[in-house]
């Protein structure tokens, strides 16, 4: 009995001066979290949020500040825990957070590296903004801790600390089918100080969407007695080639150990668990990567038999509905054709393809919005909305909708299908404009009667009527008369013109020399008058020359004293002008006023006579 | 065949008769008493923009007559539309319809053409035939004068829809820009797969569905 107690004694001995003797190597970095319980309350009631700094150094503590919420520090708590065989002094600040409104609010972390604490704020029962109207009771959260064991298959690390399970479809997957996957990282409270990366799926084979770099769900259980904090990914992959890939999940961790070798401690027979055993060394941080237990992926290629022809690659299950708006519309008038695709698959490869189908209507492009339930895009629902316009009056019926996909349950082909769908087009009224108005029965209102009262009255029946409003003159058949009208005339000018040409051109002429003539005739009076032979005679052959070369149809030069007495024999007045015309510029002849008037009247005479001709 | 007195016929039992009238939209061509009537019987039943559009064609066939006048200044008022003011050029040379205008520069074709034969045939009478050019120029000049002043008629449309909507685009879900009162009346400045791109009086444009907007000259 006292030996026992000598060895109990010394057992708490030991105890306290580890405890001493480590207090020093976990005085580092502090880790500061905060939690709020509950994380659901009813508008009216207070939640507890609490901040706990795990270690003996002060971190900057900010007092969160959101709107709607009233923080009320109720209460300061110190401590000394024992966490992973360190003593861990830690205090606590209790925080009243009392709602103002309903709504979810996101509290954000107390120091900049923690993360966000998020409060749902549900309206008290049977208020407007309540969500359930029912006299059902609202759903209780789920507690925190909660019982359960280390999933089938999987096992922690050799320290303990921490596991990964990788959650997929225990099936064989297809090439291009998205496969959802779900990975699970339970770390023990205490020994995970912190993530390095997110965690990764091992081989190069699949394509991973980039939902990992999300906020995983959180949550906390007591796994096989211990304290757990569950982190969940949920992600999605695909496969680009077929073939059999092994296929885990790895998550970089930074965890405390303890250094000193198994071997070395006393109480490693005695004890065993190596949370135990880090309990009673010095420990120090170290970086691994906890893997999951590796499975065999098999994947396979689309069959090519029974493939429709118009499947383009959708892999999953999904139903289609389809409806239009309006039922009933006049021609020309836009209606919305909208088509759902509902389900779970590989959306990208939903396309709008079955409604390229739709004959004797007029089409736009249609455009498409997805609505996804989960965050990897797997399920939803995505929505085709395309604009129609009709271009026929009429009863019409939109042909059914066939959507053709691969399912990987049932491992076949599958063509979804939609009802067709009656619509009624009536006449534009563009379109009918000569028609006279159709009445329902009671259709005509009060306004319109009372607008008919100031109207002019009807006309009397006319019966003249004309095929088109577009003026004649703008009509290519009415033109043709006016162009050919103008052509004939044209013709008829230009051809009466040409006629009449040589005539008109002699006629010209001797117009031209009857006007030369006349003024040559006036030369002579002034040479008469002033008593200038040379002058005098010299004028009259000039007067003779445009008289007489309009006649012969020569030029006047040509008309010379031997022209003429060869054209004009029988003149010999005539003859003598053109003769004394050259004599008396040298001569210097004398002439009296008879000569003159002589001269003037033989002169004359010619011209008189050519003229006439 | 199916004359205006039937479509006046038709208009007026629409007009007073409970039971339902069904027509048949018999192209049989346009007159200007069968155009005024069948107006007449839309502004019966309360639809100011089938109306106004009728109003609009008889007077592009009877551009004189006072009820017509008349009765779309009137629909347009009870529309709350200020009524297209229309100026001397274009009364002067609207004293004819289009119609009659196409034959008066037809004729004044001829007398021009004549008269140019004739003075190449005679130079007598030679003041007539100058009255006479003068005359056929006129009458040419009437007939142009006509097609410039009928010019942006020609290219206007009626909207016969309450609230028709102005779009960006030409396409049913284009972004609606403005909504465009019935009756009001437009200018068709191009056309678009069954859009009508048009341009409102305040110089406002936007594309507008061929079912809400018919122009005054139907087109084929």
């Amino acid at each position: 009995m006292s030996k026992n107690r000598t060895l109990g004694g010394w057992l708490i001995a030991l105890v306290g001066v580890l405890l001493v003797s480590a207090a020093p190597a976990i005085a580092d970095v502090p880790l500061v979290y905060a939690t709020i319980q509950p994380a659901q309350i009813t508008l009216g009631e207070s939640a507890r949020f609490t901040i706990t700094n795990l270690g003996d150094s002060a971190a900057p503590i900010t007092m969160p500040v959101v709107s709607g919420l009233q923080f009320e520090i109720v209460a300061h708590t110190h401590q000394i825990e024992l966490i992973n065989g360190t003593t861990l002094p830690s205090s606590s600040i209790v925080v009243r957070v009392t709602p103002q409104m309903a709504g979810i609010f996101s509290i954000p972390g107390v120091t900049p590296k923690s993360p966000p604490v998020v409060l749902q704020v549900n309206p008290p029962p049977g208020s407007a903004g309540a969500p359930r109207l029912s006299n059902s009771p609202a759903p209780i959260p789920p507690p925190i801790l909660a019982g359960g064991t280390i999933p089938k298959g999987v096992h922690l690390t050799e320290d303990g600390s921490a596991y990964v399970r990788l959650g997929v479809p225990k099936r064989d997957v297809y090439v291009g089918e998205i496969v959802p996957v779900e990975i699970e990282v339970g770390m023990r409270s205490g020994f995970v100080t912190q993530f390095n990366g997110p965690p990764k799926l091992t081989g190069d084979d699949f394509t991973l969407n980039n939902s990992l770099l999300r906020e995983p769900d959180r949550s906390e259980r007591m796994i096989d007695g211990q304290a757990f904090v569950l982190l969940t990914w949920h992600s999605a992959f695909s496969v680009v080639k077929p073939g059999s890939f092994p296929l885990s999940a790895k998550v970089p961790l930074r965890v405390k150990i303890r250094t000193q070798p198994r071997r070395e401690s006393a109480l490693d027979d005695k004890f065993g668990d190596p949370f135990w055993q880090n309990f009673f060394g010095p420990s120090v941080r170290k970086d691994i990567n906890v893997e999951s237990p590796p499975q065999e992926l098999k994947v396979l290629e689309l069959p090519a038999e029974g493939r429709p022809a118009d499947f383009h690659g959708a892999i999953g299950t999904f139903a289609i509905q389809s409806d239009v708006s309006p039922v009933k519309a006049d021609a020309g008038d836009p209606m919305t054709l909208t088509m759902r695709v509902m389900g779970s698959g590989n959306f990208d490869r939903v396309d709008s393809t079955m409604l390229a189908h739709v004959e004797q209507w007029k089409t736009y492009p249609p455009k498409s919005t997805f609505k996804t339930v989960d965050p990897m895009g797997h399920k939803g629902e995505k929505v085709f909305e395309q604009p129609l316009i009709a271009s026929k009056p009429g009863a019409q019926t939109l042909p059914a909708l066939s959507f053709s996909y691969f399912d990987p349950n049932t491992r076949r082909y599958e063509t979804a299908h939609s009802s067709p769908l009656s619509v009624t087009i009536a006449p534009s009224l563009a379109d009918s404009a000569l028609a006279a108005p159709q009445v329902p029965a009671g259709a005509v209102s009060a306004d319109a009667n009372r607008l008919a009262e100031g109207l002019k009255a009807d006309h009397a029946a006319a019966e003249s009527f004309v095929s088109s409003l577009t003026p004649p003159y703008l009509q290519p058949r009415f033109l043709a008369l006016p162009s050919l009208l103008a052509l004939a005339f044209t013709g008829g000018w230009a051809g009466t013109r040409r006629r009449k040409q040589p005539a008109e051109r002699v006629a010209v002429r001797n117009r031209v020399a009857w006007r030369a003539a006349k003024r040559a005739l006036a030369q002579m009076e002034a040479a008469a008058r002033s008593d200038n032979p040379a002058l005098f005679f010299i004028a009259a052959r000039a007067a003779l020359q445009q008289t007489l070369g309009a006649r012969w149809q020569v030029a006047p030069e040509e008309v010379t004293a031997a022209e003429v007495q060869a054209r004009l024999s029988d003149d010999d007045d005539i003859q003598q002008v053109f003769a004394l015309a050259d004599e008396s510029r040298y001569s210097g002849r004398d002439l009296n006023s008879t000569d003159f008037a002589r001269w003037m009247r033989a002169v004359r005479q010619r011209l008189l006579a050519e003229q006439a001709r | 065949m199916i004359n205006s007195a039937r479509w006046a016929a038709l208009a007026l039992s629409a007009a007073l008769m409970s039971a339902p009238v069904y027509a048949e939209p018999a192209q049989v061509g346009y007159s200007a008493a069968g155009l005024y009537n069948l107006a007449n019987a839309y502004a019966r039943q309360g639809k100011p923009g089938m109306a106004v559009l009728n109003y609009e064609r008889a007077s592009l066939l009877s551009p004189n007559d006072p009820d017509i006048d008349a009765n779309v200044s009137y629909v347009l008022a009870s529309s709350h539309l200020p009524a297209r003011p229309r100026g001397t050029f274009e009364r002067v040379v609207r004293i004819a319809s289009p119609f009659a205008s196409s034959w008066i520069g037809v004729m004044g074709l001829v007398i021009v053409g004549v008269s140019a034969l004739a003075a190449q045939l005679s130079p007598r009478q030679r003041w007539m035939r100058r009255l006479c050019v003068l005359l056929g120029v006129s009458m040419i000049g009437l007939a142009v004068a006509n097609g410039i002043a009928l010019w942006p008629v020609l290219h206007e449309g009626v909207v016969i829809s309450a609230a028709t909507p102005v779009r960006v685009s030409p396409v049913p879900m284009g972004d609606s820009l403005f909504e465009l009162t019935e009756a009001d009346t437009v200018k068709i400045t191009a056309e678009h797969e069954g859009f009508w791109l048009i341009q409102t009086r305040a110089g406002r444009t936007g594309w507008v569905s061929r079912s809400n907007v018919a122009p005054v000259v139907p087109r084929n």
